[in-house]
């Protein structure tokens, strides 16, 4: 049966961070969660394969921490999940995380098409789908905002600066969708439930053929604090507030 | 040869990406895939204009051509434009090269093991500091560096293969369905304070006062559908940089307060003090925006 593979990450949530006035990050609230884009990825993987008759492979590479990913993962619609446990995932640039998604490729057969997030939420950097594509020579795709299959042949329309590209391609071929490509319903109880149930595969760096070592050395991270006047206008009736709120805006020169 | 090539689909980024290159004494060269992005890049004062002539129409179906030209020349960098095609291309080369590539880079910076920048991380939580070695890839949006004085450059055309695997059908203008918030003075942001589609009224009638267009946040757009996607403001949508941003009922998550942090003025309101939107605002009114909104309309008016 031809299968799909979709790559996800699993992401500290941002919102969760806090961020000291000495500019150092607290990560003790943080939480991690499927990142935000990759749902709808994963929706756009469920219904390819509908179209191709065929299978959902989830693929994430991560510490051991992304293990709780699986399941969350699998009630968003998967059959089957592949996780690379591996430490090096937490300082991973995009070489590394794209030769080890295509090291763990190599391990699935019969991929007609893998699904990628243009960007993940923390990282945003939009590489690794081409450096995947690249790495595997396979066709690659970005920017997509529709997708067609219609027997080998996939039609995407690619949504770029100023213009909207429809391009095709025959498959197989690595794809990255935008997260406007679908709306991803919330798992029921039941797909929860079921994802509990269904295949797991988890692949250590030894099992895989990967270069883990990053190309890019990271320095040091600050936190980006904003300085704003921080002026709230908590007390008095709402007609006060308005006013004190125009007079604020009097003063700046906006009205 | 080493030095820095550059690419962009966008010509004004071409300049601007020259003038870094020449500033760091290395040896400055447009790639471009059209005899007319080749004709016009010739006038920017490059040292070189390389033409990668193949079959394909799109870009980044020259990833391993200029891949295999850039080993080849032992470039120290590629540095690309961040707009979705550069992104791309520049990932693609970065790919085949095997090497470390940063995008959409705040700073760039020239070092003697090869180049420092500085990017965002955790949707913009946060600012990273890295170091690449040469060869590496960076991308970069608009107005970091100046463009350098015209000049006459040679064009050099490399007649290359083309990836053809991926077919251009056909290409339209993007039809820009909602305002575009780029050139607004003023913006005022919607969120999910808002209960009903209808009730953005509201908004509307204090944008009529201020002038100000209306933004929105991504649920808003993309969940509830309530407004074209164009209009959210955000990490992955618009970052604008206008006058003042007046968010009504918008609880401020990073991902969208990225998208206005270079507001001149940020004013904000809600119920919820607490709301993180506070932190990011200048100006703020604790209090229902249904109430408020009304008000603040009636008594601009005044003014």
């Amino acid at each position: 049966m031809p299968k799909i593979v979709v790559c996800y990450k699993w992401v500290l949530d941002e919102a969760l961070i806090r961020l000291r006035a000495d500019e150092s990050l607290d990560f003790s609230a943080a939480e991690y969660k499927i990142s935000d884009y990759d749902r709808n990825t994963i929706e756009a993987a469920v219904r390819a394969a509908q179209a191709i008759e065929g299978t959902t492979v989830g693929l994430t590479f991560g510490t051991a921490e992304a293990k709780r990913s699986i399941k969350d993962a699998l009630s968003r619609g998967l059959d089957e999940s592949y996780w690379i446990n591996a430490p090096e995932a937490s300082r991973a640039d995009g070489a590394v995380t794209a030769s080890a998604l295509a090291g763990a490729l190599s391990k699935i057969e019969d991929v007609r098409l893998v699904v990628c997030t243009e960007g993940a939420s923390d990282t945003f950097a939009r590489q690794v789908p081409p450096r995947l594509g690249a790495l595997m020579d396979w066709p690659t795709i970005t920017s997509v905002a529709e997708l067609h299959i219609e027997g080998d042949t996939l039609t995407a329309v690619r949504k770029l600066k100023d213009s909207l590209e429809t391009v095709e391609v025959t498959l197989p071929c690595v794809v990255a969708v935008l997260p406007e490509i679908n709306e991803a319903p919330l798992p029921g109880l039941k797909a929860v439930l079921a994802a509990g149930k269904k295949p797991v595969t988890e692949l250590a760096p030894a099992d895989i053929e990967a270069d883990l070592s990053p190309k890019v050395t990271a320095s040091s991270t600050r936190a980006y604090l904003m300085s704003r006047k921080n002026l709230i206008i908590k007390e008095g009736s709402a007609e006060e507030k308005v006013a004190a709120l125009v007079e604020h805006f009097h003063k700046e020169g906006l009205v | 040869m080493a030095g820095i090539y550059v690419y962009s689909d966008e010509p004004g980024l071409v300049a601007e990406l020259l003038g870094f290159a020449l500033s760091t004494g290395k040896q400055a060269c447009a790639v471009t895939f059209s005899q007319e992005d080749a004709d016009k890049a010739q006038a920017f004062g490059a040292d070189k204009v390389l033409f990668f002539k193949g079959a394909s129409p799109l870009a980044e179906n020259y990833a391993k051509a200029l891949a295999d030209y850039l080993a080849a020349e032992q470039a120290d960098l590629f540095l690309a434009g961040m707009t979705p095609r550069g992104r791309d291309l520049a990932a693609r080369v970065a790919g085949y090269l095997a090497c470390g590539m940063a995008s959409d880079v705040l700073s760039l910076t020239p070092v003697a093991e090869g180049f420092t920048v500085e990017k965002m991380l955790y949707g913009g939580v946060a600012v990273l500091t890295e170091t690449l070695a040469s060869p590496a890839v960076v991308t970069i949006g608009s107005g970091k560096f100046d463009a350098p004085a015209a000049g006459d450059s040679p064009v050099e055309t490399l007649e290359v293969p083309s990836d053809m695997r991926v077919r251009l059908v056909t290409s339209a203008p993007l039809v820009q369905e909602g305002v575009d918030l780029n050139k607004a003075e003023k913006v005022v942001g919607v969120g999910l304070g808002f209960s009903k589609q209808e009730d953005l009224s509201l908004a509307e009638d204090l944008a009529a006062v201020l002038g100000a267009e209306i933004g929105c946040t991504r649920s808003i757009a993309e969940e509830r559908k309530w407004l074209p996607v164009e209009q959210y403001i955000g990490i992955s949508g618009a970052v604008i940089k206008p006058q003042l941003y007046l968010s009504l009922g918008i609880s401020g998550q990073i991902q969208h307060v990225i998208g206005v942090r270079d507001a001149k003025t940020i004013a904000a309101i809600n119920t919820d003090e607490n709301a993180p939107i506070f932190k990011a605002a200048d100006y703020g009114i604790v209090g229902d925006m249904y109430e408020i909104a009304p008000l603040l309309t009636e008594a601009l008016k005044k003014v």
